[in-house]
């Protein structure tokens, strides 16, 4: 497979599981518009776009960072993440992404992928956001998830488990174990305040990663920081857990580069792996309670690495080097 | 589509009631008086039967389908990259199997002609020295390429993908212009294909057409034939990248021949070799099926500025190691003030009469030509020899008096920039326009591939149509659109009633 296609199908697996991400934690938010004091939606507000590495779309005049999201209205805030396409992180600016990139590797693509892709991209473009928001503010949301989950659900019943497939699995679980990462870290920074304001809720962190119901199955309906937190950085069970994502993204490597798995191991991997013994070691029973914020950091810049890695070793590498066929 | 018994429908009544046959324009459905073709009855009386609402249902399936299957071309505005789907018609256009025949011996005459002129303008140059074409016009045109001369050309083909395009006049078929760089559109017609097969699933077999889809398989193995080596050649389809008006045909034409689609900056030369950077290391390429032209392929050798080859590529090409399909400077024999020499061309080479006809053109270079041009400028056609995409033309009758005006000056400026034709009667076929059947004025590019020892015409092409009625101007960027052509296979006639008259 071509160095630019790989890179292709990585990025349209990163900027479709991107889309679908900020569309979930909208989807949570604006569920809660109706009966939320405002206080807390701001904080929620604020939560989903620090989590997101985004400012305030507006922030009025001599108004800090958190006075931003009190005063800014939901429309606005919940608009700049879905169709503004000055928004390079909105949900329609990432899905225009990850079309540019299939459009790119179209040679490579099942028909009903691509027309997946290129029709939902299409109904959100034209759509009225002002109309979709008068009938219901999370209409538009939620039909973007299906659409995005339909067109995961394409992926996964159409696509022949080549390298193409497996560089948009691993874009898709970089992304979301990137994001995830920053998640667990904003919604514990937000834990941690201590000026006597109630942080935001661990039940709500569960939620917008759909583990709550599964959390009360598996442990109780008492949900604190240290469970909710271990529960979605080690359950291998859970989609949206950290050990998931990593467990995927070592098969796939394995996958893409079969002589990867023996001595010496790719850089890819090896980075991968190392993440994978941090997310046990810094949460294993009795080494004491787990400084989350050094942890949580120091996986972020793991997961970058992992990315930087893939790209020098898969595309971005020296022409002078490396073998010929 | 309801199903009836067939009965054709002559203009000017029932569906064809807002049909008006004008005497100056061939019509492809309908004679002069009004009766239908016997080639077409059959596609006419299902659209006689059909209701508008039908009609407009087909037509809307069909543009939806070109929509979400994202078949568009690239229009570059000012400051961004925008995407249009290209207008499609969903009544066909019919060409009897007798017709067909005409149009592809004509096409392969030209082609056959052309090779050999290549070849010979970029070697002995036995036919500038007999004069059969201006030494100047052909040493002196841009698309000239000195780094061609001496070079062996594999097979001698130059020219491996060629889309001619073909007018019909009440004098028959002529051809208006030869497309020997990198002639585009074929995909399109593909998709018409596809679009108006599953719109008219039985009217379709029931017409017995003949196939267009394996295109993309002989392009493909046209492209392996020419390879240095026989043994599993490795092509590659170089395009300019996703800002190129033609990039939808550049991905599908790859994705249909399972080859890779590579930019510039997948490419590397390696010890002579032209290699495409892969996942794994680098892959060496045999032949390259470049749709981009000349001048960009190889900054050392081309222009220095390009991005879009990579510097080595010709060098490659050179010693054998790559074939380019098409061979660089192929474009000389494309060039609007050769085109008026190919008969004399054809005569020289193959000692035969052209086939298909040329349209008569007057070269501005030639003083009693810029004369005839500039005082019949009302009447006439004036084109740059450069120009492409209907861009930089004047269509005399249709301009204002100011715009001859200010053409004029252009012409006389540099009168060798500039070629002038009569402003053609191109001929009309039926197109659904505002939930009626009118007829609107067509052109055809049938595509043609030469391989090592075989040609090939494709029974089918890119029909093009000026959809502004009354407009002769059919190119996408201008407001034209496309339809199916329906090439009838030899037993086929179109249709079982002998005869219809008008109303």
């Amino acid at each position: 497979m071509l160095a630019s296609v790989a890179a292709d199908f990585y990025w349209l697996g990163r900027y479709a599981e991107r889309a679908e991400q900020t569309a979930r934690l909208l989807r949570h938010q604006l569920a809660r518009l109706p009966d939320t004091p405002a206080v807390e939606l701001a904080r929620g507000w604020r939560a989903i776009y620090q989590s997101l590495g985004q400012a305030p779309p507006a922030q009025p005049q001599g108004a800090g960072e958190a006075e931003a999201f009190l005063e800014v209205d939901a429309y606005t805030l919940a608009g700049s993440l879905i169709e503004e396409t000055a928004n390079p992180g909105s949900v329609l600016a990432c899905w225009d992404a990850a079309r540019e990139n299939g459009r790119r590797v179209r040679p490579h693509l099942p028909l009903r992928m691509w027309t997946s892709l290129n029709q939902g991209f299409l109904w959100l473009r034209d759509s009225d956001f002002a109309t979709a928001w008068a009938a219901s503010p999370a209409a538009l949301v939620n039909e973007s998830i299906d659409r995005l989950r339909f067109f995961a659900g394409v992926v996964e019943a159409m696509m022949p488990r080549d390298d193409g497939w497996r560089f948009l699995e691993l874009g898709r679980f970089v992304e979301r174990l990137q994001h995830q990462v920053a998640l667990l870290d904003t919604w514990r920074a937000s834990s941690d305040v201590e000026d006597g304001t109630p942080g935001l809720r661990w039940a709500d962190l569960l939620r917008v990663c759909s583990a709550y119901e599964f959390f009360c199955r598996t442990h109780s309906m008492t949900v604190d920081r240290d469970a909710a937190l271990v529960f979605l950085i080690r359950n291998p069970a859970l989609p949206r857990s950290l050990r998931f994502a990593v467990q995927r993204i070592d098969a796939l490597l394995v996958g893409i580069d079969p002589g990867g798995a023996r001595y010496p191991l790719a850089a890819p991997h090896r980075a991968a792996l190392r993440i994978g013994a941090a997310l046990e070691v810094s949460t294993a029973r009795g080494q004491g309670r787990p400084q989350w914020e050094a942890v949580l950091q120091s996986l972020a810049a793991q997961c970058r690495t992992l990315h930087d890695f893939a790209i020098a070793t898969y595309v971005d590498y020296s022409a002078a080097g490396g073998p010929s066929s | 589509m309801s199903r009836t018994r067939p009965v054709a429908c002559p203009a000017g009544s029932g569906a064809f009631s807002s049909y008006d046959l004008d005497g100056a324009f061939y019509d492809e459905m309908f004679a002069p008086d009004g009766s239908v073709r016997s080639a077409a009855r059959r596609i006419n009386s299902v659209l006689a039967a059909a209701e508008p609402a039908e009609l407009r249902m087909v037509q809307d399936l069909v543009n939806r389908r070109f929509l979400h299957e994202g078949i568009t071309f690239t229009v570059l505005g000012d400051d961004k990259v925008s995407e249009q789907i290209i207008p499609i018609d969903c009544v066909p256009r019919i060409v009897a199997a007798d017709e067909w025949k005409h149009i592809e011996r004509g096409l392969k005459q030209r082609l056959r002609a052309l090779n050999l002129f290549l070849e010979d303008i970029y070697h002995r140059g036995q036919s500038i020295r007999d004069k059969v074409v201006p030494a100047d016009l052909v040493l002196g045109c841009p698309q000239y390429r000195t780094e061609m001369r001496g070079l062996k050309v594999p097979h001698g083909v130059y020219v491996a993908v060629c889309g001619t395009d073909v007018v019909r006049t009440s004098d028959g078929f002529a051809v208006l212009e030869d497309n020997l760089r990198v002639p585009s559109g074929v995909s399109y017609m593909l998709a018409c294909r596809t679009a108006m097969k599953g719109a008219f699933p039985s009217v379709y077999r029931e017409h017995g057409v003949r196939e267009v889809s394996e295109y993309p398989e002989r392009l493909h193995a046209t492209l392996a034939s020419l390879a240095p080596s026989a043994e599993d050649p490795r092509a590659a389809l170089l395009t300019p990248g996703r800002c190129n008006s033609a990039y939808y045909e550049h991905a599908f034409l790859a994705g249909e021949m399972g080859i890779d689609l590579v930019e510039g900056r997948d490419l590397v030369m390696r010890d002579g070799f032209l290699c495409a950077r892969s996942i794994a290391g680098m892959r060496r390429i045999d032949v390259l099926y470049r749709r981009i032209d000349d001048d960009f392929l190889d900054p050392v050798t081309f222009r220095s500025d390009s991005l879009l080859g990579v510097a080595g590529l010709f060098h490659a090409y050179r010693v054998g190691n790559l074939v380019l399909a098409n061979a660089p400077g192929t474009g000389v024999a494309d060039d609007k003030s050769l085109y008026a020499y190919v008969p004399q061309i054809i005569r020289y080479f193959l000692d035969e009469e052209p086939i298909l006809a040329n349209v008569e053109t007057h070269l501005c270079r030639e003083p009693d030509a810029l004369s005839y041009t500039l005082a019949n400028l009302k009447e006439l056609v004036v084109k740059e020899v450069g120009g492409s995409g209907g861009y930089g033309m004047l269509v005399g009758p249709h301009a204002s008096a100011q715009e001859r005006s200010e053409y004029a000056d252009r012409i006389r400026a540099n009168p060798a920039n500039f070629i002038a034709q009569p402003t053609l009667a191109l001929s009309r076929a039926g197109c659904f326009v505002d939930g009626r059947i009118e007829p609107r004025h067509v052109d055809l590019r049938p595509f043609v591939l030469q391989g090592r020892r075989e040609m090939h015409v494709v029974p089918g092409g890119l029909c093009r149509v000026a959809l502004r009625r009354g407009s002769l101007v059919v190119n996408s960027s201008q407001g034209g659109g496309c339809k199916d052509l329906w090439v009838l296979a030899e037993a086929n006639r179109g249709g079982e009633d002998d005869a219809c008259s008008p109303a």
